[in-house]
């Protein structure tokens, strides 16, 4: 959703302006302006910086055991599995 | 007629409350038609059509209760990006005012005026059948998938 609709800025920017290291309101602020216009914005946009960090954070502390399984590199799981032989 | 200062207080907010959700319909209405989901599009746009009417009494009652109802003010709105999610925040709005629009008819109780609690309570039941009808919508979507439900909604 649009959190500043003034300036068209949305959640999935500012979560991925987090996680680029943005922290605050303020800095959201500078590089997007947003809260410029009617301000009506900025403290939803706390809100989602706040849950951001927490998610950030959460994804950081279980980063040994995720929770999901993602076989991160599949060796050869042969192709023959997929395809008929060929004779 | 002197009205009571605490339902004057009371009505504004809801008025308040009025003007954001009908420029929140009206704009998703618009999106909706944008991207061509006509259905969409005439049952929100109605909707929002309907918050303006229901506005318009509200202001009505307020001058006639020698009040200054306030077209200044307008909460924040929220505007999804796609349809499911639009009709979702629109879901949790109407859900909001109808919370709001019971707590003033309380007030309007309170301090006795059962012409303001009539006009609410009027408001308040057309709001529930537009609130399940967005409850119904947002089901569908969940049991249908958004792509079934907005082949639908053309
Ligand atoms: S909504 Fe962000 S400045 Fe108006």
């Amino acid at each position: 959703m649009y959190v500043c609709l003034c300036k068209g800025i949305t959640d999935k920017q500012i979560v991925q302006a987090v996680n680029n290291g943005t922290a605050s309101v303020r800095e959201l602020r500078q590089q997007f302006g947003l809260g410029d216009q009617c301000g009506k914005c900025t403290f939803m946009a706390r809100g989602v910086i706040n849950e951001a960090m927490q998610n950030s954070s959460a994804r950081q502390n279980s980063s040994g055991k995720p929770e999901i399984f993602v076989p991160s590199n599949t060796p050869s799981v042969s192709s023959s599995y997929f395809t008929l032989p060929t004779n | 007629m002197r009205g009571n200062s605490t339902v004057l207080l009371a009505l504004n907010k809801v008025l308040t409350r009025k003007l954001t959700t009908l420029n929140q319909f009206f704009l998703h209405a618009r999106m909706h038609k944008n991207w061509g989901f006509s259905q969409l599009n005439n049952k929100v746009y109605q909707a929002s059509i309907e918050e303006m009417k229901h506005a318009d009494k509200i202001i009505e009652r307020i001058l006639l209760l020698d009040g200054l109802p306030n077209l200044q003010e307008l909460g924040k709105l929220n505007i999804g990006e796609e349809p499911s999610e639009m009709l979702k925040l629109d879901d949790k709005l109407q859900t909001d005012d109808i919370r709001h629009i019971r707590d003033a008819i309380a007030v309007c109780e309170g301090e006795q005026d059962f012409v303001s609690r009539k006009m609410l309570a009027d408001i308040l039941a057309q709001q529930e059948e537009h609130q399940d009808w967005l409850d119904t919508q947002c089901s569908l979507i969940d049991t249908l998938g958004v792509e079934n439900y907005l082949q639908q909604q053309l």
